[in-house]
């Protein structure tokens, strides 16, 4: 029959299925295992469905900030002052970085050597991080090393190099002290600005205008959520609300002024050998600021990038100190030009009047010490705006004694001497008008010594604006401002108009009135007049205008400072002008440190302006070109 | 008469008397399975990587020719072949040591003309086929043929340790144990293998190189590190989570697609899928491969010889332990090992050795055949015959 072990073929008839028990265990364990996944996956996605769901959400998708575009500075004509150059950052975000230890410091040490940094410090960095938050390694990267990095990228996962707007300044050096830098936020700024929204790695203002219009220039961040892939890329947008950029400022300097401002200035200071000077032109009809020098100035680029010690210790150490604000910061002694001050106290408070008649002798005594005029020579008897006009000091010392310290004191302030100025820029020197009740307040030593005691000799020089008289460039200009346009005191302006990003004015300058000078229109006019005369009487200091054959109108007064104590003093020279005569619509002040006569060193620069401003009015006077 | 209805009553035991054709004899119900997991497969490729959808495809037609084929293939041929096969096997697991290339720490393929070879797949279908025609000898299962099946599948298992591959050799523990199991190995030698393996665990940590060790503990404690090594863990279970019951759609899967499930097209391709066709979509897949496996287990029902239900046994007990092993570590209840899902599972050896194994159950369904033995057990095919 059938012998064992041989195949039958049964020719296709089937079988009976033949479950064994341990073939229905199995099948027992299959359905088991089904039902324990299919439990298991009921719990993730059932369950915990909702929550895991949002922790993909919120691995996938974060909020990119949208920086905004700090705003334009223009000069009163548009021209741009400044750009915002896009630079790239390096940034490591931490928890991207590969996980295999190899691959990981082999990256960040090839990323280092790129950057110029050392593997240790950045293995450093990258352990203290929070794995979160980028760590930034350098700004400013070179062009060619970003290329570099950017063709690597792909093969480089937490590695990311962001675009970030950086400040470049046009005529760094000349716009220094008006445009300031902006720099990365430092500790204790950030903790009072962190509710505004800044973000600890963000730069702002940190001197001139750049500081003082922060608010104005800086914008608003947007924020974009984006979906991003596992490799850091971004895949797309959900939800985004734009940055609104920074408001765009037109200062009320022009540029041309500013650059032959400078460069008059630069090279008489050059030529008497001294280290520093300053100029300022407003506009008296509504305290515009049509050009503030200091020089020397300083180049704002480098403190964008991040300046190095050595070189900020060479700016320290420059004996012009290119970091000070001459023209607002500077406090000097004004010296002659003082005169009209004291003139208008003398008119106002009736010691003299406009037809007084005093000496004006090469020297008189007062209180037992002997005070000497400028010339050599008696200048026999004279009125007030004579006496202006020839820079008499002897007249002026009578006049100064018969008014007090008080008097001169309140006159001096009422002209703004002892205010800082409301100009829109940081640390703002306001000068000092002194007076008794100052001196022994702040003196140091008993209250009967020389130190506290006011003394005679104070109050005569008081009157040709020594002794401890101090003024600046921005305060004079307010002074000489509100003499020419008939008492009116402004507040001076950098800011001409400030437009939104898109174009639409937000606010343009107007004149703001701090107070009207007490002094009556016919005294003022008589110390007008005096500074009329001192240009156009061939007598007067300001008579080499008319020798150089300038056509034009105006008032000037000079002066020579003297400072610092011992024989051959030196003096700052000093230069005060404004023009036309009626209706003036230019005042230059002209400062040149320690370099001695005000008419033979600032009133070659301040004619140089003059003629430069009447060449170049009518442009100068325009507005806005978009 | 008499005698033929005593045959008819004796046989009746045994056989349907029903004659059906070849195309009836075929399990439809797993070629239908098979398909429908293929096509999920490849679908799911392609979601996760795009691209990989194309040698996928290849696999895939080769891997359906290599079914044709195997159901073609005489048992009886196979049979003899096994030793051939056997020390072939060995043979290219040893090269693998030699030439193979690495890959995640573990050295597991060779370059064949532009493929990836992975011998440690082809290797489990192997230790089937081998496993199967040693216990399905005649005869009772004993102490001896215990320890000699598991003398057989120690080498390759050992090879594949040595990779490192531990997961291969836990699919390789698990055909071994349930082929035992299922040929009818005594109970009492089962547990002892049983408690063996358990005792081995404690000790496997010093056998296990850095990475798995640091694996198992990343299981225990996935926090532990969030982002390194428990990454894959986390990430997995919240693409699966955030799959929800309806799931986000065919090719709407976020976070399969932007990349954040690692090894979204191989390892942890489930939970790619979950992601995209949610509870629902999951519970139909494990529903086709628990209806593919019961189908199997029926064909081994029927099986003819031993020989034919212990190699249906072992393809189904591949495939289970895949399933399991894959999912369970997706899921995050089972260690992270290298297992392919089957069918899914972006890999051409896996897949084609798949195909081949079922295509050889195809193949011994097709040959209704009948082995004549003598014994008295009701559990084994025994016809015994007089003259």
């Amino acid at each position: 029959m059938i012998e064992l072990g041989r195949w039958v073929d049964l020719g296709g008839l089937e079988p009976r299925a033949r479950w064994s028990a341990r073939l229905l265990a199995f099948a027992v364990l299959v359905l088991a295992a089904v039902v324990v996944l299919a439990g298991r996956l009921f719990q993730l996605q059932v369950e915990d469905g909702r929550h895991l769901a949002a922790l993909a959400q919120l691995s996938r998708v974060h909020k990119v900030v949208l920086h905004a575009q700090r705003g334009i500075i223009y000069d009163r004509h548009g021209q741009q002052l400044v750009i915002n150059r896009p630079a790239w950052t390096l940034e490591i975000v931490p928890y991207m970085l590969p996980v295999a230890e190899g691959q990981r410091s082999a990256e960040l040490s090839w990323v280092a050597h790129v950057a110029g940094k050392s593997p240790a410090d950045l293995q450093k960095q990258v352990d203290k991080s929070d794995g979160l938050t980028p760590i930034v390694v350098q700004r400013d990267l070179p062009d060619q090393q970003a290329e570099v990095l950017t063709e690597r990228l792909p093969q480089l996962p937490g590695i990311s190099l962001q675009q970030v707007p950086v400040r470049n300044y046009l005529d760094s050096t000349l716009l220094s002290h008006v445009l300031g830098y902006t720099g990365p936020i430092d500790g204790e700024q950030y903790a009072k600005l962190a509710s505004q929204g800044y973000q600890p790695d963000e730069s702002l203002g940190r001197a001139g205008v750049e500081q003082s219009l922060e608010t104005v220039l800086r914008g608003k961040d947007g924020w974009a959520n984006t979906v991003f892939d596992a490799q850091g890329q971004p895949v797309k947008v959900l939800k985004s609300q734009p940055a609104v950029n920074g408001d765009n400022v037109y200062l009320s300097l022009d540029l041309g002024l500013e650059k032959a401002s400078d460069q008059y200035l630069q090279a008489e200071i050059k030529k008497v050998k001294v280290a520093a000077g300053a100029v300022v032109v407003a506009d008296p009809r509504d305290g515009e600021i049509l050009a503030l020098d200091s020089y020397p100035g300083y180049d704002t680029n480098l403190f964008t990038k991040g300046i190095s010690n050595a070189q900020y210790k060479q700016l320290l150490n420059d004996p012009g100190h290119p970091l000070y604000d001459h023209a607002v910061q500077g406090e000097y002694p004004p010296g002659s030009t003082f005169k009209m001050i004291t003139a208008s106290a003398g008119l106002q408070e009736g010691v003299i009047t406009a037809g007084s008649s005093l000496n004006c002798p090469l020297g008189m005594t007062f209180g037992g010490w002997y005070y000497r005029n400028w010339a050599g020579y008696d200048m026999g008897f004279m009125n007030v705006d004579y006496a202006i006009a020839v820079s008499c000091d002897t007249f002026f010392y009578q006049v100064a004694n018969m008014l007090g310290p008080d008097r001169l004191a309140k006159y001096a302030s009422a002209y703004g001497y002892g205010t800082a100025p409301g100009i829109e820029l940081p640390n703002v020197s306001a000068g000092l008008a002194p007076t008794p009740a100052w001196k022994s307040s702040i003196c140091s030593g008993p209250p009967t010594s020389w130190q506290c005691t006011w003394s005679l000799g104070e109050t005569i020089t008081y009157g040709i604006g020594q002794s401890d008289i101090l003024t600046t460039p921005l305060i004079q200009s307010m002074y000489i401002s509100a003499i020419a346009n008939g008492g009116d005191l402004l507040r001076p302006t950098l800011v001409h108009e400030v437009d939104t990003a898109s174009g639409t004015a937000v606010s343009t300058a107007k004149a703001d009135v701090v107070r009207h000078v007490p002094v009556s229109p016919d005294n003022l006019n008589t110390v007008r007049q005096g500074m009329h005369e001192c240009m156009d009487n061939p007598h007067g200091t300001g008579y080499w205008f008319r020798l150089a054959k300038f056509l034009y109108d105006g008032g000037c007064k000079t002066g020579t400072a003297e400072f610092g104590s011992g024989a051959n003093q030196p003096t700052h020279a000093w230069f005060t002008f404004f023009s036309p005569f009626k209706n003036p619509q230019v005042v230059i002040i002209v400062l040149v440190e320690g370099g001695g006569e005000g008419d033979q060193v600032a009133e070659p620069v301040a004619l140089q302006i003059a003629q430069y401003y009447y060449a170049h009015q009518a442009q100068i006077q325009g507005g806005v070109v978009k | 008469m008499a005698i033929r209805r005593r045959m008819a009553r004796f046989w009746g035991r045994l056989v349907n008397f029903v004659r059906l054709p070849w195309y009836r004899r075929l399990s439809q119900s797993q070629l239908l399975l098979t398909g429908a997991l293929l096509g999920i497969g490849l679908a799911t490729v392609y979601s996760a990587i795009a691209s990989d959808l194309r040698k996928q495809l290849i696999s895939a037609t080769l891997g359906l020719l290599v079914y044709v084929a195997a159901a073609f293939l005489d048992p009886k041929r196979l049979l003899r072949a096994t030793t051939g096969l056997y020390i072939a096997c060995l043979l290219l697991l040893l090269f693998v040591r030699v030439h193979g290339h690495s890959a995640l720490g573990s050295q597991r393929w060779i370059s064949l003309g532009g493929f990836q070879v992975e011998p440690s797949e082809i290797s489990k279908l192997m230790l089937v086929i081998v496993l199967a025609k040693h216990l399905g000898q005649p005869g009772r299962v004993g102490l001896r043929r215990v320890v000699t099946a598991c003398a057989l599948a120690a080498p390759p298992m050992l090879l594949i340790l040595a990779q490192p591959d531990l997961g291969t050799a836990i699919v390789f523990g698990c055909v071994l144990g349930g082929l035992l199991f299922v040929a009818g190995a005594p109970r009492l030698q089962l547990a002892a293998l049983g408690a063996a393996a358990v005792a081995a665990i404690p000790m496997a940590p010093h056998f296990l190189h850095a990475y798995q060790r640091q694996r198992l503990e990343i299981f225990l404690d996935p926090s532990k590190d969030p982002l390194g090594a428990g990454y894959n863990l986390l990430q997995a279970r919240i693409a699966i989570g955030s799959g929800g019951v309806f799931g986000a759609g065919w090719l709407h899967g976020l976070q399969g697609s932007l990349g954040y499930v690692p090894e979204r097209a191989t390892d942890f391709v489930f939970a790619v899928f979950a992601e995209q066709f949610g509870l629902i979509g999951c519970i139909v897949l494990l529903t086709l491969y628990a209806l593919l496996l019961l189908s199997l287990l029926r064909s081994a029902a029927i099986a003819p010889d031993p020989f034919t239900k212990l190699l249906v046994c072992g393809v189904a007990l591949m495939i289970f332990a895949q399933v399991v092993e894959n999912i369970g570590m997706n899921i995050g209840i089972l260690p992270i090992t290298g297992i392919p899902l089957p069918f899914v599972s972006y890999g051409g050896s896996a897949l084609v050795t798949q195909l081949a194994g079922l295509g050889l159950v195809q193949g011994l369904m097709l040959r209704r055949r009948l082995v004549v033995h003598s014994a008295l057990r009701s559990d084994e095919y025994l016809l015994k015959l007089t003259a």
